[in-house]
């Protein structure tokens, strides 16, 4: 039943293992505290740090996918306003630094919220970041759906499937295949972007890095932890997106 | 709303229009036709035959005039539209099998999905249709593994998994080499014999002289000719079908 399910599912079965490396990494502080200092005294700072910044990239990548899936389609709908929305949303999130995006949420948002909403600042930069990579993630969902050959969609139409039906069945799968290479490479650079939530004081890897660094005058050694932790983790999501990327390719000419 | 009654036609088609910004595809076109009637439809390319019959499922939607599919109209009523699609199947050129689907998946998914049929039954029924068109040891292929006349064949077979009371066939050897035209006039010609109400856009002339019941002749958004295959080869009435007659001939 299991084997079958894997079999029929390739694609869910990659982002399950994906999940279980991620989880993995989630642990690290057991191996680091075997390490000299000062990494072997602060393993437990860079295990939370690094718990933060995979978290932070899951939630924002996750959510960035729904967004891109909805202003793709959005951008691509029959009513004007929608479509100017989307683009609109684009053009702005494209066209200004993610810094300044992290300290407007972090800053200008509480200013216009109703009161008694108060968002802590990890969710600051879960919100800024998701709004970023779902802009860019955005084009790269168009641009899959413009792919699928039209005359497939008319063939599901004539077949009597329904416009839901017909989007999940055959265009959203689809136009995944095509938009997958792109959508990966926004979650690579996703995973290194949420260190500048540093600078509205999240705890993830960077800071960590940082304090550590601040406490033992030792940069050499701290920094190349944190970039070896960065390394593995966009490693980690490189090769589950390939392995992924490979397990949609059916049937595809090439 | 449906009847038994063979003077009944199961398609009426009343005065229909299409324009295509100020090309006019259709210039009100009728005609009738009968459940279990083969027609040939013929004619050049830009006559506007391939948009008459994606008229007949709404893929395109007529501007004017009226199209009456087994006793229901074909209009913007959702209802009304669904409950057509499920009863008229279609064949493309370029056979639009779903490309990330295995070939049994690409013929019981509208099935399952459509129909409610349980994915067992679904699939068995699948099998005994590939079975029929000759291609049961591919099932677990993909579309881009098959040669053209074997994805024409399965595209056949995903039509009629529907068990549609009518099948649109629109020019469905045209985008084929030569030696692959021949293994899916043979399959449209075991099914024409099956009763099934039939309407091929075709430019097989040898097809339609022997295997339609009925030609029709469409030049410039109209109908010229609607007679018999002998009638029409025989001794076409216009100018214009013997002109494109004696084009077509032209080579053999």
């Amino acid at each position: 039943m299991v084997q079958n399910w894997t079999k029929s599912h390739p694609g869910w079965t990659m982002f399950g293992a994906m999940l279980g490396l991620l989880f993995f990494l989630w642990i690290l502080a057991i191996p680091l505290a075997a390490a000299p200092a000062p990494i072997g005294p602060a393993a437990q700072q860079f295990s939370d740090g690094a718990r933060i910044t995979v978290l932070l990239t899951l939630i924002s990548g996750s959510a960035g996918i729904f967004l891109g899936v909805a202003c793709g389609l959005g951008k691509l709908s029959r009513f004007l306003l929608l479509r100017l929305l989307c683009d609109f949303y684009v053009w702005i999130i494209r066209g200004t630094p993610l810094l300044l995006q992290i300290l407007f949420v972090w800053l200008a948002l509480p200013t216009i919220m109703p009161a008694g909403i108060d968002l802590s600042d990890f969710a600051c930069a879960a919100i800024a970041l998701s709004l970023n990579v779902g802009a860019y993630n955005t084009e790269c969902v168009r641009a899959g759906i413009l792919a699928v050959p039209h005359g497939q969609i008319e063939a599901a139409k004539a077949l009597g499937l329904s416009p839901l039906q017909t989007f999940i069945d055959i265009t959203l799968p689809q136009s995944m295949r095509v938009a997958l290479p792109a959508l990966a490479n926004n979650l690579a650079s996703l995973v290194k972007d949420s260190s500048l939530a540093y600078a509205i004081s999240v705890v993830e890897l960077t800071m960590v890095g940082y304090r550590v660094q601040a406490e033992s005058y030792q940069p050499i050694p701290v920094f190349l932890t944190i970039a070896t932790i960065y390394l593995i983790l966009t490693t980690a999501f490189t090769t589950l997106t390939a392995a992924l990327e490979t397990k949609l390719d059916v049937g595809s000419k090439r | 709303m449906r009847t038994e009654d063979k003077t009944t036609p199961i398609i009426i088609a009343r005065d229909v229009e299409k324009r295509f910004g100020s090309f006019y595809a259709l210039r009100g076109v009728s005609a009738d036709f009968f459940e279990g009637q083969v027609t040939a439809i013929v004619g050049p390319s830009g006559s506007g035959k391939s948009t008459f019959l994606r008229t007949l499922n709404r893929l395109e939607s007529h501007d004017a005039g009226k199209i009456t599919i087994d006793g229901i109209e074909l209009c913007d009523n959702l209802q009304h539209l669904e409950a057509i699609r499920r009863e008229v199947g279609m064949v493309f050129q370029n056979f639009n099998l779903f490309s990330h689907l295995t070939i049994l998946r690409n013929i019981s998914l509208a099935p399952i999905r459509v129909r409610k049929i349980k994915r067992e039954d679904a699939e068995a029924k699948a099998m005994a249709l590939l079975e029929r068109v000759g291609l049961k040891n591919q099932a677990h292929k993909y579309p881009v593994q098959l040669s053209g006349g074997q994805q024409q064949r399965v595209a056949i077979a995903r039509a009629l998994a529907m068990d549609p009371k009518i099948l649109l066939f629109d020019e469905p050897t045209s985008a084929l080499d030569p030696e692959m035209v021949n293994e899916v006039l043979t399959v449209m010609r075991e099914l024409a014999h099956t009763g099934i109400t039939m309407l091929v856009v075709t430019h097989e002339m040898g097809f339609a002289r022997e295997v339609a019941d009925r030609v029709i002749f469409f030049d410039e958004g109209l109908i010229l000719e609607d007679t018999t295959p002998n009638a029409f080869f025989g001794n076409p009435d216009h100018e214009r079908a013997q002109a494109f007659l004696s084009q077509v001939r032209h080579g053999f």
